[in-house]
């Protein structure tokens, strides 16, 4: 049956509105960020920065897990190893004289340059497996520093004296920008569908010729770089720490949730995840000290089961229930 | 006669493909009816649909009074519905004996599974005598029984059949044939899908054929025989001078 | 090294994986025939130790003689769990069925691990027996009777699941389910009644290795998730298709851990069973004890 040609016509309302709407997220990503600037300057209190400093932290953590499981499919369990290499690899320059900023960059290759080795054998596993195994491998790191390097690391004296939290939360801050960034020109980049494409089905991927494992390393090195990145960036914050405690299987955890809970494969995800978690683990934590992570757990697993696309879904689904979908 | 199992308004996905438009079919009690068609023309989605393991967009199910697609595929069995599906899909890893003992594991069939084993063994004869072995050592032929024995477990009103003779050599294509009959005797009512045309329209008493999910004849099992676009498409004829 | 302290070695490898391998087969078993992985396994675990642990504490009441009351419990938590949670995920697909199920078994780990801190404390805790220490010699090999008592445990229990599972209507039941769980709808089997039992049998086993555990190194909340990678690791070298080869893969990665320990060092003892982990998934994925 021969369908009606439906004749667009839209009133200069609504020509306005639609340019208006294109214009609105750019304008929103600008003042979040001119707010995450000057928020913290003006009120200028030691938790406002420490909470900052976690939101940013926790995006960049959640953003680069979320490169490799939300766009290119490939959930991986073992995020907490690039954590731990990138601060294991810049705390050990760092505190043996090596500027800061070579340290900090030098932890992302190290922990890109890992990843590169085990990625090929790694990627070899599929589904629950690659879970599992990349569990193992974190776990293998976590186990072998934590034993080998049993020592407690201190910034030395003079370092402590002149510790500055502000510094530290802007580069967090651009930490979290850039990665975003990153993944955001990944998805405009030549290479995107092809990720976009094993995420949906690998055969029917490599069918259409496009090289499997080449953009799952791709993928890996984006995410592993960051992640390192993240990790030198603990390094940097953190006064004393144990060398093992970034490979803790925690911090994979962590990324996971924000990621989900924001919207996995979402560029927005990772950073209303971890606005959203950080705020409300705090806020938790406060008021219900003891079981607040029992809440936050029911919690997640309810958003699991309800909204599997995570807050961002959430929205967009509330978003249709108040202004139903015009035919466009 | 009465309406036994009555589908209609089927339309059915498979993926993101519709896969039935529009199918209605009935089947009387104690009747063979056979559907055929070519490849992929939605044959085994149809049964599927039936059976409980995929649900329809619209469209009824119905036995008798009874509505079946709202119901679950074990809910199905227990209504008397039983599918045997295509590839026959047996418990490889379990034995002959524990195949058929499952096959009556809905509450309907489970107090007679003791006499309806030593009744699918009387039809069944070289089941019983491997009837310790595992599943998957059988041959295509012994596993199509074994399918339609664990079936029989389940003490059907309407036995399904998705492919029969898929894979088999001719004699043991004859041989199911002809339980499938003597079934049909015993009372069990027959809903068949079938590729080898022939042998389907010669044991129905009606037919329906299924192209590119759609109902696009219906008839007689003799009348189908007869028919000359029928006997082009499916009976390997060849197209018919003057 | 002689020939006394190797075979105490060996002896203390087997007592040590016979309870990796109850702890591996109730995971396996999930694994298997809800095709599901429970990272919150290990927290059920410690759920059942630490049910052992209130009795012995709050009763007196013998440990062993514990699982009387933690089995049951923890098949009446499994149960709950598949109603509000699982059965929700189990009839999802592919990566979504994984992914979710991952994240779901996360969350209940938090959720179990915090109402344990709460409840008891994150001290670890012990349970000192009378008998404790006690045991007698064989040949030179000490044998304590807490770990002579864990091993028969661990041993019956998998006998009982094997003749569960091989032997009963329901046994063949979950097998067929785990084999093919439409042909298994399609013979009539309420598969969902089926992943509900699989679902609490599994966490009974749990139960029962988290006595055992409770009894032998004491409990505290964060054993969960050693416990879970352990299982995890006894299950990728049986083969994840294989349930009751867990057991037998558990004995053998207790006795490689024993064995490399005595000869490399304590300190590698742990990395070791990863190593192999990792290599046998990388290697071998189908597992060792699988007929593929």
């Amino acid at each position: 049956m021969a369908q009606q040609p439906y004749k667009q016509v839209m009133t200069r309302q609504q020509i306005f509105a639609a340019s208006l709407r294109r214009w609105l997220i750019p304008l929103g990503v600008v003042l979040l960020i001119l707010f995450a600037v000057i928020y913290p300057q003006l009120i200028d209190k030691q938790n406002i920065w420490n909470l900052f400093f976690l939101i940013c932290l926790h995006t960049t953590l959640s953003q680069s897990w979320n490169i490799l499981a939300g766009f290119a499919g490939q959930t991986s369990l073992g995020h907490a190893a690039f954590f731990g290499i990138g601060a294991f690899v810049t705390r050990t320059l760092w505190l043996d004289g090596t500027p800061f900023a070579l340290a900090f960059l030098a932890g992302g290759m190290a922990t890109v340059a890992f990843a590169m080795l085990i990625g090929a054998p790694t990627f070899r596993l599929r589904g629950a497996y690659f879970a599992i195994g990349t569990l193992g491998v974190a776990e293998v790191l976590r186990i072998t520093v934590s034993q080998n390097v049993p020592f407690i690391s201190s910034m030395p004296g003079p370092m402590m004296a002149a510790y500055d939290l502000a510094p530290r939360y802007y580069l967090a801050l651009g930490l979290a920008i850039v990665t975003t960034g990153a993944a955001y020109l990944l998805l405009r980049s030549p290479w995107s569908l092809g990720i976009l494409a094993v995420r949906e089905d690998e055969g029917a991927a490599q069918s259409m010729g496009v090289h499997v494992l080449g953009h799952k390393l791709l993928a890996l090195a984006f995410s592993s770089f960051f992640a390192g990145l993240a990790g030198g960036l603990f390094a940097f914050q953190q006064i004393s720490y144990y060398p093992a405690a970034p490979f803790s299987p925690l911090w994979t955890f962590d990324a996971l949730l924000i990621a989900f809970i924001g919207g996995l494969g979402t560029l927005a995800g990772p950073v209303i995840g971890a606005i959203f978690f950080i705020l409300v683990r705090q806020q938790l934590a406060v008021t219900l000290v003891e079981i607040h992570q029992v809440v936050f757990g029911i919690f997640f697993i309810a958003i699991v089961l309800v909204f599997p696309g995570g807050l961002v879904e959430a929205a967009m689904r509330l978003r249709r229930i108040r202004w139903p979908k015009r035919p466009s | 006669m009465t309406r036994f199992l009555d589908i209609h308004g089927i339309n059915a996905s498979y993926g993101d493909a519709q896969a039935l438009r529009d199918v209605s079919i009935n089947v009387n009690e104690g009747e063979i009816v056979a559907l055929i068609g070519p490849n992929g023309a939605g044959k085994t989605t149809l049964m599927r649909v039936i059976a409980g393991l995929h649900p329809p967009l619209s469209g009824t199910v119905k036995l008798g009074d009874t509505a079946l697609h709202p119901l679950a595929a074990y809910q199905i069995v227990e209504e008397g519905v039983i599918l045997v599906p295509e590839g026959r899909r047996l418990f490889g890893g379990l034995s002959v004996l524990d195949n058929l003992e499952l096959g009556a594991y809905a509450p309907r069939a489970r107090k007679s599974r003791f006499t309806m084993l030593k009744h699918v063994f009387e039809l069944f004869p070289m089941l019983a005598e491997r009837q310790h072995q595992h599943a998957n050592t059988l041959s295509g032929g012994q596993q199509q029984m074994l399918a339609i024995g664990r079936a029989l477990m389940g003490l059907p009103k309407l036995l399904m059949l998705d492919e029969p003779s898929l894979g088999l050599a001719p004699l043991i294509v004859e041989n199911i044939f002809e339980i499938v009959k003597r079934m049909n005797d015993e009372g069990v009512t027959i809903f068949l899908v079938e590729q080898n045309a022939r042998r389907a329209l010669e044991l129905a008493n009606r037919a329906y054929i299924l192209e590119q999910g759609r109902i696009a004849g219906k008839g007689t099992g003799k009348e189908l025989l007869h028919n000359n676009d029928v006997r082009e498409a499916y009976l390997g004829y060849a197209p018919a001078t003057g | 090294m002689s020939i006394e302290s190797f075979a105490q070695t060996l002896v203390f490898g087997l007592f040590v994986g016979s309870i990796y391998g109850i702890a591996a087969m109730g995971l396996a078993l999930v694994f298997g025939v809800l095709k599901m992985l429970n990272i919150a396994h290990g927290e059920l675990l410690m759920l059942g130790g630490y049910a052992t642990f209130w009795a012995f504490r709050t009763f007196g009441m013998d440990p062993f003689v514990s699982l009387a009351i933690s089995i049951p419990l923890l098949f009446a938590v499994g149960l709950i769990l598949d109603r509000t949670i699982y059965h929700r995920i189990v009839r999802l697909l592919g990566e979504e069925k994984i992914k979710n199920s991952l994240l779901v078994s996360f969350g209940l780990t938090l959720v179990i691990q915090n109402l344990a801190i709460w409840l008891f404390t994150a001290d670890e805790r012990t349970v000192q027996v009378s008998y404790a220490g006690v045991g007698f010699n064989l040949l030179g090999v000490a044998l304590p009777y807490t770990r002579l008592l864990s091993l028969v445990i661990a041993l019956t229990a998998t006998l009982a699941l094997s003749y569960f599972l091989h032997r009963t209507y329901p046994g063949k039941a979950i097998l067929g389910t785990a084999e093919d769980f439409e042909a298994a709808e399609l013979a009539g089997i309420n598969i969902h009644r089926v992943y509900m039992l699989t679902f609490a049998l599994g966490a009974s086993l749990a139960s029962i290795a988290g006595t055992l555990v409770t009894v032998i190194y004491g409990i505290s909340p964060s054993i969960g998730i050693i416990w879970t990678l352990k299982a995890l690791i006894v299950i990728v070298l049986a083969g994840t298709g294989s349930i009751l080869g867990a057991f037998p893969a558990g004995i053998l990665l207790g006795v490689v851990e024993a064995v490399s320990g005595a000869f490399i060092g304590p300190t590698y003892r742990e990395v070791i069973g990863l190593v192999i982990f990792v290599l046998v998934l990388i290697l071998r994925p189908q597992g060792l004890f699988t007929r593929k």
